[in-house]
């Protein structure tokens, strides 16, 4: 039985979900293989003791990237190393490149991946079924399968392995098609919600756009990261972009913590985030639905309940 | 230009879903409906019709299933549609669709496909780009934005750091993402005419395509319970420190 990561970098480091993939592998008693490809190969340091094998890959096309370049080398790549599965991290990367993988290399691929175990000489994949009304577990037999995990499906806490090779490959990716014509950087993007271990989401309880950097603040001192229900999305409010609209036409999340703060618990938003782990919600409706999704619930007003939660996190914090 | 919706039907968003058999099987209430992303991929091909005179078809693969969804894109104001009809597309591998769809397409020969970016039964994100590779053309997840320009045309996506424009060349495929247009409510004279509308059917052996093994399913599992709420009351800050407490010491979330 084999595995293999494939990682992604963020920043100076790795995603999250990265880590994640390889402390489930070593889990499963089954260290993991890594491709690291192009400029995602600069800090492979960090996955050090954490897999069995790390290939980073460098060539023509590679950087900037491209979905077609990368399409193709991963698929180089992966037929190469060859694996039972082969894991990817959820997000806008794999939600370009797994399916196109797949098809090129006549693999099966399950994305929106929750969970992984093993049954005899199969894997399990754990994913919704119907939206999230239900959950499913898929055998994923024989050859291998390209599976997509949602972040914070694992822990991270695996031991680690003693010694970790290392080896380098040069593949030339096929041309990009698809020129990028024009850029617009957002500035100061932070932590996306997916990814994020503390999620704060706010609803049309909070007023107002400009109530909405007590989302933030609140965010920024749990070391996570704010979001917004589709109301605000479409109400246009300043900040509520859809890239942080949480539910069934957004994101879905599933962090340790989730705020909903001013949130009525509509299904279509239930749907993003009821895989949270813990669950808090503020509502001045005592019989506000959301509270049946949470396992703490505040009765009162949002705009004065979180500057509070604010006081005391920084408190107990020191 | 000639322009391809691929139209998937799937249970609607407020059907209800009991897990049934002990676990061997989903008991779905029978809503049907065009996936939400699908009607804003409708929607894209009927701006093209109207803005570039684009000739517009949905296609749609199913075991029996899937002529409402296509009823509706004709209802939208799609003039053609096409229903690939086999029983070895139930709980078929996602791959298996795709061959299938992707062989029409080759068949038909189109410039454009505008495909959801993903169905909100499976939430997989699969289809589109599996069917733009094995037809070989490129492909752009995700859009917000779409403008026709002779032989290709410019998309917009929001990505992790912004918004990135792309120059397409056809043909391409693309997936929808929602804010891409809004769809348009069928008027009643589409609706009639979408119900006397003739839809052509293809079998998977028409097409040639071989359907791949499908997954097993080793049970299903309603969502996890929460045990119930924990409601705390009092002032905002006798409730914030209550609160804050719990979830450092009970929780451990903290
Ligand atoms: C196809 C489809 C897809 C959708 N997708 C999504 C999606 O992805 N995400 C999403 O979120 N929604 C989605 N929706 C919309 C969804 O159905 C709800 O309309 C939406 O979630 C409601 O947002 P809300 O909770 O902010 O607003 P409301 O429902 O208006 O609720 C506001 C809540 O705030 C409470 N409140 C008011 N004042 C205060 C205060 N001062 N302090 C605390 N609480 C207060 C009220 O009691 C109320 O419960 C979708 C709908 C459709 C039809
Ligand atoms: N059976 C199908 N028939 C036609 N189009 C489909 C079918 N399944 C998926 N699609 C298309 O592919 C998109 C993504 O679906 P999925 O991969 O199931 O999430 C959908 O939004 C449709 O545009």
């Amino acid at each position: 039985m084999s595995i293999l990561v494939i990682a992604e970098a963020a920043g100076a480091g790795f995603r999250p979900s990265t880590f994640e993939l390889l402390s489930h592998a070593r889990a499963l008693g089954e260290p993991a293989s890594v491709i690291l490809v192009g400029d995602d190969a600069a800090n492979k340091e960090q996955l050090d003791g954490l897999a069995a094998k790390v290939v980073t890959v460098a060539g023509a096309n590679l950087s900037p990237y491209s979905a077609d370049s990368w399409v193709d080398v991963l698929a180089q790549a992966i037929q190469a190393e060859g694996a039972d599965v082969v894991l990817f991290s959820e997000g806008q990367r794999t939600r370009d490149l797994l399916p196109r993988i797949a098809a090129r290399l006549g693999l099966s691929a399950v994305t929106a991946g929750m969970g992984l175990t093993k049954d005899g000489g199969s894997y399990v994949v754990h994913r919704p079924a119907q939206g999230g009304k239900a959950y499913m577990d898929l055998v994923v037999e024989g050859g291998s399968a390209l599976i997509a995990f949602r972040p914070n499906s694992f822990a991270t806490d695996a031991a680690p392995v003693d010694g970790t090779a290392y080896e380098e490959k040069t593949i030339d990716a096929a041309a990009n098609r698809t020129p990028v014509v024009e850029q617009v950087a957002e500035e100061g993007k932070k932590i996306d919600v997916t990814e994020a271990a503390v999620v704060i989401c706010g609803g049309r309880g909070m007023k107002s756009e400009e109530n909405l950097a007590l989302l933030e603040e609140l965010a920024d001192i749990l070391g996570g990261a704010w979001g917004v229900t589709r109301a605000l999305v479409d109400a246009g409010w300043k900040g509520a972009d859809h890239s942080i609209q949480v539910g069934k036409s957004g994101k879905t999340v599933s962090p340790g913590l989730y705020f909903a703060c001013g949130i009525s618990g509509a299904t279509h938003h239930i749907m993003g985030m009821d895989t949270s782990k813990v669950v808090v919600a503020i509502n001045t409706d005592p019989d506000a639905l959301m509270f049946e999704y949470a396992d703490y619930g505040i009765t009162g007003d949002a705009l004065q309940v979180i500057p509070e939660i604010v006081k005391e996190v920084r408190a107990v914090k020191g | 230009m000639k322009v391809a919706v691929l139209t998937k039907e799937v249970p609607d968003l407020e059907a209800q879903v009991r897990v049934a058999a002990g676990g061997a099987s989903l008991d779905i209430e029978k809503q049907r409906v065009l996936n939400f992303f699908d009607e804003i991929a409708v929607e894209a091909a009927l701006q093209l019709k109207e803005s570039a005179e684009a000739e517009a078809y949905a296609v749609t693969a199913g075991a029996g299933t899937g002529i409402d969804a296509l009823r509706r894109a004709l209802a939208m104001g799609i003039p053609g549609a096409f229903h690939v009809d086999d029983p070895e597309l139930a709980d078929a591998n996602p791959l298996t669709v795709a061959r299938a769809l992707a062989a029409f397409l080759e068949k038909e020969g189109f410039d454009l496909i505008i495909a959801g970016k993903q169905a909100t039964d499976d939430e997989a994100g699969l289809i589109g780009p599996m069917v733009a590779e094995i037809l070989g053309i490129p492909c752009v997840v995700g859009i917000t934005g779409l403008e026709a320009s002779g032989s290709s045309v410019t998309v917009t996506r929001l990505t992790d750091a912004g918004t990135e424009k792309y120059e397409v060349p056809l043909p391409a495929l693309v997936t929808a993402e929602k804010g891409l247009f809004e769809p348009r409510v069928p008027a009643v004279t589409g609706v009639m005419k979408a119900m006397r509308a003739k839809i052509d059917k293809y079998s998977l052996a028409d097409l040639g395509v071989e359907a791949a093994p499908p997954f097993k399913v080793l049970g299903y599992q309603p969502p996890a319970k929460r045990a119930a709420v924990k409601m705390i009351t009092g002032e905002p800050a006798e409730v914030a420190a209550e609160l804050v407490q719990l979830l450092r010491d009970e929780a451990k979330a903290l």
